[in-house]
């Protein structure tokens, strides 16, 4: 139990020539939330995308549930399927239905068959409280009810770890938080999550941790009560007055 | 100017509109009966031609040649159809010719089933299709005599060809557009290189290489019959527009979508064919009828090469002294034939068209 969920030493990112991340380390524990904050380009995405190999990182290291992600496919896949990931924009594939969004990845990875995948998308179709939704196409759910179902489709690979890039960003307000209090509920069963989120009601009521990054580093972090109220870095002030002011 | 615009407007009766559109003003009433007197005098004298003043019946070839004041001769179609659908496969054999054009199109129609429309069950199907068509019509199998494909001809020729390029080149097509698409940049620029190469030639003059210029330069083993080179060559082209086509449907998706496919841990070819194609082919599928119709229509340049298909059999039926004065006719009946089937291929388009939508709003 002592290995942590995902560890980072050392890492750099380029996109070409561009050095999007610099010398970023980081461990995140089993059951550990972490929020991670910052301006638009500061390498939020870019950080949490390189966890699960949708960008390719140049130099340091990760580890995801002790497996070392390198150019080994097979680790690639044991991480990818480790880790859920939910985007800004939902990405649900629109030529499916909700039902067969969930079932899709557990049946082709051979990890379920096709009546227990879907009964297993089903539960987590309650659990995100659209059961009712299941033979929709997501172009027919408003925006609040497609995050939901991403988040549904990403917890049927039974990850261990839920990647989370800006999930309330794309959505009207009246529909954040119903995917926030799902959120909640998945952090109260213990889920390791990493999320890139602005919004701070959720970070003050369930990370463990939150991160301030900017210009590609890790500027500050501690425990939301001392982040917020009592911040040390001129950066973080700056963008927390923001934030608060808006 | 203020205008108070009616709580409702009411709908204009059949009469005002028709008042409205062509009879509004003293010039557009002019030009409206000008062409309505020719569009009446034409459509006249077609029914006149066609059906009025035509003969019908096989035997009547010489009440036609005597009897000529305008009048369309159908018998030559009634006496010749045999040779305009099966060319010169044997006439005892000719139920083999008729079924197995009847399969494909029964196989065409099946594909409007949605049950069918899975990346394995289609595929299933036209393969299966195909192979009872190829069998029906070469024999040598089942206690079916055999017919090779020098006696093939007509329109089971031409359905045959056009199945085949398809059948060949839509795989072709979809291996083009990945490789085109490829991370490695000598693969991507080589594979833009070949597409762009044979979309620059015209569709006969590969058509003529495949045929007669092929054989002096292949080992004798690979040089096969001549139709099924001209359906390689036919494949190869109907490939490379067919990539392009299939490439700018896969641009239109966004990233996001393969990125939700990687990150579930789905594999290259489970993205492919499970995210990427099917929607690909969802957004590109106005222009992929379109190259369907048009190879389609194009697989009559084969007579040039001088197989038998449809068309050529069209002139060969009315090519004898007996008929030779009826080949209008002739033209009417294969024109139809081809009417019948693209006009088919572009409902069926349409019919795709609007049944998809649904799922991607
Ligand atoms: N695919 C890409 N190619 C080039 N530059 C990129 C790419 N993705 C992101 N960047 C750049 O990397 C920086 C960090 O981007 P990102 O991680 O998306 O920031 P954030 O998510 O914090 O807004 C930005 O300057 C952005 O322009
Ligand atoms: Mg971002």
């Amino acid at each position: 139990m002592s290995e942590p969920a995902i560890r980072i030493s050392a890492m750099n990112k380029f996109y070409g020539t561009f050095h999007a991340l610099h010398d970023v380390d980081l461990e995140i524990a089993r059951g550990e939330k972490v929020v991670i904050c910052g301006p638009s380009g500061s390498g939020k995405s870019t950080l949490i995308r390189c966890i699960n190999r949708l960008e390719e990182h140049q130099a340091g290291e990760i580890e995801v549930n002790g497996t070392p992600l390198d150019d080994n496919l097979d680790h690639i896949d044991e991480i990818r399927r480790d880790a859920g990931m939910v985007f800004q924009n939902f990405n649900l594939f629109p030529h499916m239905t909700v039902l067969e969004n969930c079932t899709l990845a557990p049946v082709l990875s051979g990890r379920l068959n096709r009546a227990e995948a879907e009964k297993t998308a089903m539960r987590l179709l309650e659990r995100v409280k659209i059961p009712e939704q299941a033979h929709k196409y997501p172009g027919e759910l408003s925006g609040g009810q497609q995050q939901r179902v991403a988040i549904a489709r990403a917890l049927c690979m039974s990850p261990q770890i839920m990647l989370f890039d800006e999930p309330t960003s794309a959505l009207d307000p009246e529909m954040i938080s119903e995917v926030l209090d799902v959120m909640v509920g998945l952090a109260e069963e213990g889920m390791t999550m990493v999320c890139v989120t602005h919004e701070m009601g959720f970070a003050r009521r369930v990370a463990d941790r939150v991160i301030f990054m900017a210009e590609g580093r890790i500027i500050e972090q501690g425990p939301p009560d001392q982040f917020f109220d009592n911040p040390q870095n001129d950066r973080t002030k700056a963008f927390l007055s923001q934030i608060v002011g808006h | 100017m203020t205008h108070v615009i009616p709580a409702s407007v009411p709908q204009p009766s059949f009469a005002e509109a028709i008042k409205g559109r062509y009879f509004s003003t003293r010039r557009d009433t002019i030009v409206s009966l000008v062409f309505a007197a020719i569009a009446i005098w034409l459509g006249w004298s077609l029914v006149n031609w066609a059906l009025v003043n035509a003969t019908f019946g096989a035997g009547q070839g010489d009440v036609c040649r005597e009897n000529m004041h305008g009048g369309a001769c159908w018998s030559v179609v009634s006496a010749r159809w045999r040779i305009v659908l099966f060319g010169l496969y044997p006439f005892e054999e000719q139920w083999r010719s008729g079924l197995a054009c009847a399969i494909m199109v029964i196989v065409a129609i099946l594909s409007c089933v949605p049950w069918f429309w899975s990346p394995r069950r289609l595929p299933v199907l036209w393969v299966a299709g195909f192979a009872a068509f190829y069998i029906l019509m070469r024999g040598g199998l089942f206690g079916l005599p055999e017919v090779t494909e020098q006696n093939w001809g007509g329109l089971a020729l031409t359905v045959f060809i056009f199945a085949a390029v398809v059948l060949l080149g839509m795989p072709l097509a979809i291996v083009f557009a990945l490789l085109r698409r490829s991370e490695l940049p000598w693969i991507a620029n080589t594979m833009a290189l070949v597409i762009d190469t044979i979309r620059s030639l015209p569709l006969l003059s590969i058509m003529f290489t495949f045929a007669i210029v092929l054989p002096f330069v292949l080992p004798g083993w690979a040089i096969g019959d001549k139709l099924y080179r001209v359906i390689a060559g036919y494949a190869l082209f109907f490939a490379c527009y067919q990539a392009e086509i299939i490439r700018g449907g896969m641009q239109a998706l966004p990233n996001g979508q393969e990125e939700a496919a990687k990150a579930l841990g789905m594999t290259y070819w489970q993205r492919i064919g499970y995210i990427i194609l099917p929607q690909a082919f969802r957004n590109a599928l106005p222009p992929t009828i379109n190259q369907i119709v048009i190879t389609f229509k194009e697989t009559s340049l084969v007579t040039i090469i001088g197989f038998f298909d449809v068309m050529a059999s069209g002139r060969a039926a009315s090519g004898t002294a007996e008929w030779n004065f009826a080949t209008i006719e002739m033209y009417v009946f294969v024109g139809l034939i081809f009417f019948v089937f693209v006009f088919s291929l572009s409902r069926y388009g349409a019919y795709l068209e609007r049944r998809l939508r649904v799922g991607t709003r």
